[in-house]
């Protein structure tokens, strides 16, 4: 006799449970659809999942934190807002089709996406398509808001050029002129090293250097060849995971002892995630959590803080900066339509709360850049506080880093 | 074959042959009425048809032939870029785009076929994989041509102009969903007319016993080849169908784990049913669609669904029904 384990599920019983799963499904909308007003739909495309997924977790938390503040003080033009978070799995196509879906079955009347450059750009094709405003919050490549920009795409983080025209002159000031990069091989590793390689030949500097795939594991092979090549400083341009497999590697070599560690962006996310010795170099930050003096910096600290026990970021600030954005946008606009937005957001001048920075910050007006400072300095291990891992030595406009418009390539025309 | 199947193929009841096809055009054709009133869109709908395309090509070859391949994503992307570089570098045309995305698939497909065709079980699966992933690293290293991993932008599919009639599937969404639906009857279509030919019947004689095959004198090396290479240009026109769907390419359409899910929608739908890889791919596209939404784990759903399925119904959702509606 067969000893029975589980309850015998039958095939009847198995498509009878389906069904009334299904019916649960259909029915549970009308229940939700007889709420009074129709909030304003938000959809937010980020990587949740792979090697860029600490970044997208805090945007989305820094973007959930301003709808819930919005919602509290009375919402959109009267309406609440509702955010619809898609993972687009680090995946370029994954993310056109989320965008796709958002704006096609949700009626989305925004999009925020993404911190991966490449989805972000793709992403910017289908909502000028569908003529949905677009807020990039944290996706770096410099033709979004540069040759390929778009009257529908505003940016919140800095472009790949301002990022490293910041902080070229410090490392060739600080430890030579002959560097080795490790670039991922896409939008924002090419426009990035591009960037670099200009400012770096510009003072007669000399470079070696490996692009490889966003999602790299081993790095034992770049990195010998970095040895080899002697560089007086590494620049490590991945980002996320791959760039702290990167740096765990790099310590692991002891290499360290041999050449100083920079480039663009080490996040506060990576910089907590990697050895101690790897907490080293000189970086540029975008946004940072410890500014004395600044208004409202330490209630936005605090607030992510409750919300999600994590040191603010600067990704929290984009996604924050981003929603806000779009109330600001709208509110000025009196108005969810996309041109009217893209028109009111143009040269507007963020208020201190949502800026959270000093200096004036705004949407450039010939190519949709917000224009924020640029924060350079140096990062070490904890100094008290476990997220005190950077120094800021200085804080450089944006718009001096980043050019102007008519160098960056931006012809910005507008639908007839 | 056992004499019950072979009966079922060669004499189902007229009457029963003609109503699934009907109960599928008819939701088909009706989609766009109906689709909103379930919470869906026509961009999903022309989604199901592209993907079902692709599981029924690839179900020509695995139902219908009895050959595995774990590497079908190769032809689909290889569509998806042929259709997406001729409008981004040649013609605004999209019946061209369309023409040259299904030539550079199906191609490549008859080309590599020959060399694959004479290998068997799992050896057959390793080497679609091998060619497959061949073209997903061309993809993924010639940014200049490709657009590497950050994909092919800037092209988009055009109006279809016949003479003074111009059908604007450019803009309109329910109209570019019709095209998808004609292009998938015409395919569906020649691939119906092919399986109920003589030589249909000779691949599923392939499929039931090649060695008994062999002795009756058929060229089994040649017929899997054929098979191999028709099933090519189907799934080449939907890659070709997919790129104009998005109007974007990525080097992920050429990817083996894509294989694996056409795979997975064939085996899913009944690879036995002619109609089974289309209900797999509905079930997998709406599954992600909705699934993907509440959560990043929706492929875990996926394949529990998979495994109930081959558990509980061994023939596919399809084959299901079937068996019930056979003598």
């Amino acid at each position: 006799m067969a000893y029975r384990i589980l309850p015998a599920i039958g095939r009847r019983t198995l498509i009878k449970g389906g069904a009334a799963l299904g019916a649960l499904q259909v029915a549970s909308p009308y229940i939700i659809s007889a709420r009074g007003e129709v909030p304003i739909k938000l959809g937010f495309i980020d990587p949740i999942t792979g090697v860029l997924s600490a970044l997208a977790a805090s945007e989305v938390e820094g973007a959930k934190l301003a709808v819930a503040n919005i919602n509290a003080s009375g919402g959109v033009l009267g309406r609440q807002l509702e955010l619809l978070v898609e993972d687009s799995a680090n995946d370029v196509g994954t993310g056109v089709q989320k965008a796709r879906k958002l704006i096609d079955r949700d009626k989305v009347d925004g999009i925020f996406a993404d911190v991966n450059s490449a989805i972000a750009y793709a992403i910017a094709g289908v909502t000028s398509e569908k003529g949905v405003f677009h807020i990039v919050p944290g996706g770096h490549t410099d033709p979004i808001t540069g040759k390929d920009c778009k009257w529908n795409v505003f940016r919140i983080c800095n472009t790949t050029t301002m990022d490293s025209a910041a902080i070229s002159a410090t490392l060739v000031k600080k430890f030579g002129k002959r560097w080795f990069f490790i670039t991922p091989d896409y939008a924002y590793g090419q426009t990035l090293q591009e960037g670099f390689v200009k400012q770096l030949t510009a003072m007669g500097g000399t470079y070696e250097g490996d692009k490889l795939p966003i999602n790299t594991v081993d790095f034992s092979a770049t990195l010998i060849k970095a040895k080899a090549y002697k560089p007086d400083v590494l620049l490590n341009n991945m980002g996320g995971l791959a760039q702290i497999n990167c740096m765990k590697q790099f310590t692991q070599f002891g290499m360290q002892k041999d050449m100083a560690l920079g480039g663009a962006l080490f996040e506060l996310e990576s910089i907590t995630s990697v050895p101690p010795e790897a907490q080293t170099g000189w970086w540029t930050m975008e946004w940072w959590w410890n500014q004395p003096g600044v208004p409202h910096v330490a209630e936005f600290v605090a607030g992510i803080k409750k919300a999600t026990n994590k040191p603010a970021s600067a990704r929290h600030w984009f996604g924050y900066v981003g929603v806000h954005s779009f109330k600001l946008a709208a509110e000025a606009a009196k108005s969810l339509e996309g041109i009217k937005m893209a028109r009111a957001l143009e040269g507007l001048v963020l208020p201190p709360e949502v800026a959270l920075q000093p200096g004036k910050v705004f949407f450039r007006t010939g190519d949709h850049q917000l224009m924020p400072s640029i924060f350079t300095g140096e990062a070490h291990p904890p100094k008290g506080d476990p997220a005190n891992v950077f120094t800021i030595a200085e804080a450089i406009a944006g718009e001096t880093a980043g050019g102007t418009v008519a160098e960056n390539g931006c012809k910005m025309t507008y639908p007839a | 074959m056992s004499t019950t199947t072979i009966e079922t193929v060669l004499k189902a009841p007229t009457e029963r042959r003609w109503l699934p096809a009907a109960i599928v055009w008819v939701v088909l054709l009706s989609a766009p009425l109906w689709l909103p009133l379930v919470g869906g869109y026509t961009a999903l709908a022309s989604h199901v048809l592209v993907m079902g395309l692709v599981a029924m090509a690839l179900n020509f070859l695995l139902g219908f032939t009895g050959v595995m391949s774990f590497g079908h994503a190769a032809y689909f992307g290889l569509g998806v870029y042929g259709a997406g570089l001729t409008l981004r570098y040649i013609s605004n045309s999209t019946l061209l785009a369309l023409l040259f995305g299904i030539l550079l698939g199906g191609l490549v497909g008859t080309v590599l076929g020959a060399l694959i065709a004479r290998r068997r079980g799992v050896y057959f699966a390793m080497v679609t994989i091998a060619f497959g992933q061949i073209f997903y690293y061309i993809a993924y290293s010639w940014n200049s041509f490709t657009g590497g991993y950050d994909g092919l932008r800037g092209f988009s599919r055009q109006p279809l102009h016949f003479g003074p009639l111009v059908i604007d599937i450019q803009n309109n969404g329910t109209l570019f969903y019709y095209f998808v639906l004609a292009v998938f009857a015409i395919c569906i279509g020649l691939m119906a007319f092919l399986l109920a030919s003589p030589f249909g019947r000779t691949l599923i004689a392939v499929r039931e016993n090649q060695r008994r095959a062999r002795f009756l004198g058929i060229a089994v090396d040649r017929h899997i080849w054929l098979s191999f290479s028709i099933s090519c240009y189907f799934a080449a026109a939907a890659g070709a169908l997919y790129a104009l769907l998005n109007n974007f390419a990525d080097p992920m359409s050429l990817h083996y784990s894509l294989s694996g899910e056409i795979v997975i929608m064939a085996v899913m739908g009944g690879m036995r049913s002619f109609w089974g890889p289309l209900v797999g791919a509905a079930v997998f596209v709406i599954l992600q669609d909705y699934i993907s939404s509440m959560t990043e784990n929706w492929m875990s759903c996926i394949g529990l669904l998979f495994v109930l399925v081959v558990m509980f119904f061994p023939r596919g959702l399809l084959g299901v029904l079937q068996r019930r509606g056979s003598p």
